[in-house]
């Protein structure tokens, strides 16, 4: 379980988020929705401890991270993958060099096993035959597959997902949204996923925190967002898709 | 109104200072994190092979164009100058001097701060914008080490045979243009060289390699990783860690060779 409790930040004088709070639980799916700019990557990056709040504080199964040294963090991290809204590919590097490169780097397991859990991740991302190719020369959707496998390498409880259909054309961001609903659904994986997609929301989140003005004004289960009457709400559900 | 705008320029110029007392504490930290990482050197060999290879072998040609470039003209003006005192045959001491003292190893300096740390910048800018950096983070691979580590170990390494390199080839150059321009024996001009060198002339051009291979890496690498805003924040992130590496190299051959010549 993620927990962010009261957390502000600001960036110089501006306040980016005003003392929020958010909780995530295991095996589910929660979005963050909001219209860009407005702060929802961020939050992904402090529930990983990559920025610190200027106050407040960030929880992951309990464990107070806020304040934690980078080193002390990286098993924390390990609990989670996480999906980069342009992927973050290792451009120099292969698909299965891209998928097996964090097992190299932080784990000591024998070749065999990690040749076994890339060619799994291949296999679940569709992507035989192109293992040797490099990022650049596959589609988005397949960009953005590779970058799930890779968050999946290390077995982690929870993806998070930083706009996982931004820029994919309807039928691969058709195939992502299944494939986040499959990991929950056969695997238990709890996901976070940051959207200005509202159609994304309604399509596969069990319960959905509406950003707006450094603030959530809605933080509930999806079904309960056609109820709420505030009026960024109401706009956002009139238009579909925020502002780019 | 001039008092408001005295209080207003004084405000800018506080928080301007504040934000590079902050810069400094971050590179000072910076700066320390790749030090401390170098027992992860083992770890990272090949990192540090590739970049031994970019920054030593592949800057070969861009030293030996500056080297000979400086070596040359040195003979041809020093010449001119001491033909007219009639002490042309002190013209191997005085290119020596000069080219392994300062002008070898401050060329190279200066022509490594537009190669290799542009190469830096602009690699790690890419991959700052990219968030590539985080991800490295994000799954607990330590970017520092990973990254800037390995550079700055082969940079300390290949600064070194570079300025020999440099050295060399630049009085080797001085000596041919001595020869068929000036018209003075080969033997004459080396015979000025090499009985005269001291230890403290190679000490100063020696010393200054890993000076300046610390003070490359690390800038550059520094404004790589404090790179943002786009392709845009990658060229300025750039450009800045050129320009203030090169200050830097120019600052600091300037107090090494003070430092070293007075106390040595």
């Amino acid at each position: 379980m993620i927990e962010l409790r009261n957390v502000t930040l600001k960036y110089g004088e501006k306040t980016i988020l005003d003392k929020v709070s958010i909780e995530v639980k295991d095996n589910t799916i929660k979005a963050i929705l909001g219209p860009s700019g407005v702060g929802k990557s961020t939050i992904l990056k402090l529930m990983l401890g990559l920025i610190k709040p200027n106050s407040g504080q960030v929880f992951v199964d309990g464990v107070d991270i806020t304040h934690l040294k980078e080193v002390d963090l990286y098993p924390i991290r390990r609990k989670m993958g996480i999906v980069f809204q342009g992927n973050a590919l290792f451009d120099s590097l292969t698909i299965a060099q891209n998928l097996s490169f964090f097992l190299r780097e932080n784990l000591h397991l024998p070749q065999h096993e990690i040749e076994k859990r890339v060619r799994e991740q291949i296999r679940f991302a569709g992507l035989e035959g192109y293992e040797d190719q490099l990022p650049e020369s596959l589609s988005g959707g397949m960009r953005k597959r590779v970058a799930i496998g890779r968050a999946l390498i290390f077995k982690p409880k929870m993806i998070l997902f930083d706009e996982p259909t931004a820029g994919l054309d309807p039928v691969s961001s058709r195939k992502i949204l299944n494939l986040i609903t499959d990991l929950r659904n056969h695997s238990g994986l709890g996901a976070v996923f940051v959207t200005h997609i509202i159609d994304d929301v309604f399509a596969i989140a069990d319960r959905v925190a509406v950003l707006y003005q450094g603030k959530f004004i809605f933080d509930d289960v999806t079904e309960k967002l056609h109820q709420s009457d505030h009026s960024f709400i109401r706009s956002i559900l009139s238009d579909k898709i925020l502002e780019l | 109104m001039p008092l408001t705008l005295i209080r207003t320029l004084g405000n800018r110029m506080i928080l301007q200072l504040k934000e590079f007392l902050l810069t400094m504490q971050e590179f000072f930290i910076f700066s320390l994190r790749a030090f401390t990482t170098m027992p992860k050197l083992k770890k990272y060999w090949r990192d540090f092979l590739d970049q031994a290879t970019i920054c030593g072998a592949d800057s070969i040609p861009i030293v030996l164009v500056s080297s000979i470039s400086i070596g040359s003209l040195l003979a041809i003006e020093v010449g001119n100058l001491l033909e007219e005192f009639g002490a042309k045959t002190m013209l191997g001491r005085s290119t020596a001097l000069s080219v392994i003292r300062e002008l070898g190893p401050l060329l190279m300096g200066l022509m490594l701060s537009a190669r290799y740390g542009s190469r830096n910048g602009a690699e790690l800018g890419a991959m700052k914008i990219s968030e590539q950096i985080d991800a490295l983070r994000a799954f607990g691979t330590d970017p520092v080490a990973k990254l800037v580590m390995p550079r700055l170990a082969a940079a300390l390494v290949m600064f070194i045979p570079l300025t020999a390199l440099a050295d060399f080839s630049g009085l080797q150059a001085a000596a041919l243009l001595a020869q068929h321009y000036h018209k003075i024996d080969p033997g004459i001009f080396w015979n000025a060289v090499y009985p005269r060198l001291v230890a403290k002339d190679f000490v100063v051009g020696f010393l200054k390699a890993p000076v300046f291979a610390i003070i490359i890496t690390l800038v550059s690498s520094f404004n790589g990783f404090s790179a943002r805003g786009g392709t845009a924040g990658v060229g300025i992130s750039t450009i800045k860690g050129i320009v203030v590496s090169s200050g830097l190299v120019l600052i600091a051959n300037f107090y090494v060779s003070k430092i070293v010549l007075e106390n040595m």
